[in-house]
């Protein structure tokens, strides 16, 4: 039948595409590849001409790595980390999604909340960090809570903007078969914001590492942002420069992951492309 | 009995009389409220005015008329997505109150759920019925089967080409099994191919199913071809112009051979004359 040659057509197409991009999706590799090579040995000849005081250079942070990892402090400031992030970002992530929904679908909740949001969201939250450890001391639940505080917002953003932007589309799916207010809800908009939400808890992450850094700056007894601050003090810039790049690696493998379940949860979004 | 006659909502042959109309539409007028700018005082613009037709078990109704002269409001309508604001409606004689899954709709975009795939589409309004999932899945399966996507029925919409999500749409609007489908100009952004394959197809499906088909158009040929009745809409209120019985039976050809019979071209040049030539009434 037309119908059926049709499909296959169809999907020798995408095949014959999916090859030509492969090829090229190499190309783009082997050109980061080269680039990355490039940074590392610019750096590497730049640095060792300045003093080892105000720039270090990758052989030395790497040396520098392999010191405080074997020390143990490494892996002890970095588990410390992850505990603060993880629980504040899950936490900011669960409440973000349920005050997102709810604002999104009632007006009279966002009205009541819109400038409350909008202002906290502006404000650099940070600012507020010596008035969180006046409240909750030096410990791990003032490290929590700047984070959950920084994270929450883009997540609650997110998805109340995805609930109200549902198209009017299938809203008429819904209405068109009988559904109620509740089935609608259930079966249209939450699903059709899920993409939302994901975007936000993405955007979160970035904010997420930002708060956990800044409260052990001012805590300064755990975690990398502490030892940052600690071999920043000793003027030992190769080893302070071990938990930056821990905390670069940490935002970018989370955020990668991020993308990929973006990607999972609404590949519709994603057909065209790259 | 001439191929140009022209009557009002004329009954089935036979005992018609005792037939109730599966769709029954009475002086049905609308007028939405707009504004033509932000300061500008709001006016009524009356889209519908006094629009009475009937639709027969078994029969495919065409509603024909020029862009923006009210088909999708009316069939709108009909679904119990707008409310009118006089006149009376009713399907298999109940009146219509709201939304109801006595009547299956097939939207202009095949507005399926992207996050579905083929199958959970067509289980949409299934769901809402409260079947249970074996049987729901089994109803899909058929559904998919008889417009011709038995091997899609895994698939996201996204993976479809447009023709192929506007089947999804039929199926899913037929598993309620309504008294009535609603299509709201399908095929109209096909290309010509794919609209002649799924034209047939659908002469196809009615002829297995039975259903009563309300048809919104704007193409004469699609009309003259699928059609027993053509509602011809004026614009400006929107308006019954007149009722056309399309003489092809049944077992009418193919559009391309059907286009080369004159009566076919005769009903063709009237009904344009009648969409066109809007002051002459
Ligand atoms: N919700 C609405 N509010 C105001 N005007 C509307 C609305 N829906 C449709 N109209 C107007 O009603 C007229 C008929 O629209 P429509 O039923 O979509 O026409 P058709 O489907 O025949 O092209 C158009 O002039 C359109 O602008
Ligand atoms: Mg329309």
């Amino acid at each position: 039948m037309t119908l059926s040659t049709n499909v296959e057509d169809a999907a020798d197409e995408t095949e014959l595409e999916e090859l030509g991009q492969k090829s090229a999706r190499k190309h783009y590799w082997l050109v980061r590849a080269v680039s990355i090579v490039t940074v590392l040995l610019l750096w590497e000849v730049a640095g060792r001409q300045v003093s080892p005081l105000f720039m270090s250079y990758p052989s030395a942070i790497a040396a520098a790595a392999v010191q405080l990892a074997a020390s143990g402090e490494l892996g002890e400031a970095f588990l410390s980390s992850m505990q603060t992030l993880t629980l504040g970002f899950v936490l900011a992530s669960i409440a973000g999604v349920l005050l997102g929904l709810l604002i999104g679908r009632y007006r009279y909740v966002d009205a009541a909340s819109d400038w409350l949001v909008n202002a906290l969201y502006s404000t650099p939250l940070v600012a507020i960090t010596p008035l969180v450890i006046l409240w909750f001391g030096l410990g791990f639940s003032a490290k929590l809570f700047i984070v959950f505080i920084l994270a929450i917002f883009p997540v609650l953003i997110n998805t109340a903007s995805g609930v109200r932007n549902v198209s009017s589309q299938l809203i008429d799916v819904g209405n068109a078969f009988a559904a109620s207010e509740r089935e609608i809800f259930v079966k249209v908009i939450l699903p059709a914001s899920l993409p939302y939400m994901m975007t936000g808890i993405r955007l979160g992450i970035g904010r997420a590492i930002i708060g956990m850094v800044v409260a052990e700056f001012f805590t300064a007894i755990t975690g990398l942002g502490a030892m940052i601050i600690k071999y920043g003090n000793q003027f030992d810039t190769a080893a302070m420069f071990v938990p930056i790049i821990c905390l670069m690696l940490m935002g970018v493998v989370y955020t990668a992951i991020a993308i990929r379940f973006e990607r999972w949860v609404a590949p519709w979004r994603y057909t065209e492309d790259e | 009995m001439t191929a140009m006659e022209v009557a009002r909502p004329e009954p089935l042959a036979g005992g018609a009389a005792a037939q109730t109309p599966r769709l029954t539409v009475t002086n049905v007028s609308k007028a939405f409220r707009v504004r033509h700018g932000v300061n500008q005082p709001s006016s009524l613009l009356q889209v519908l005015k006094n629009v009475s037709f009937e639709a027969y078990q078994n029969e495919i109704v065409s509603l024909i008329g020029e862009s923006g002269c009210g088909k999708t409001t009316l069939l709108r309508i009909i679904q119990g997505l707008i409310r009118h604001d006089a006149g009376q409606l009713a399907v298999e004689g109940r009146a219509v109150r709201g939304p109801g899954r006595d009547r299956g709709f097939v939207f202009q975009q095949p507005s399926l759920l992207p996050w579905r795939t083929a199958r959970e589409n067509v289980e949409f309004g299934l769901e809402l019925l409260r079947m249970p999932a074996p049987e729901r899945e089994r109803r899909a399966r058929d559904l998919l089967e008889l417009v011709g996507l038995g091997h899609a029925s895994e698939q996201f919409p996204h993976q479809l080409s447009g023709g192929m999500q506007q089947r999804v749409g039929l199926a899913r609007a037929l598993a309620i099994e309504p008294a009535l489908l609603l299509m709201d100009e399908p095929f109209s952004a096909l290309d010509a191919q794919t609209r002649e394959v799924l034209q047939k197809e659908l002469l196809r499906i009615q002829a297995e199913t039975h259903k009563t088909i309300i048809f919104v158009t704007h193409d004469l040929d699609e009309a003259l071809y699928l059609s027993d009745r053509i509602i011809v809409l004026g614009a400006k209120p929107g308006r019954v112009k007149e009722i056309i019985k399309v003489p092809f039976g049944s077992e009418r050809p193919e559009l391309p051979l059907l286009r080369g019979d004159p009566q076919f071209q005769e009903l063709r040049a009237r009904i344009w004359q009648l969409i066109s030539n809007q002051t002459t009434h």
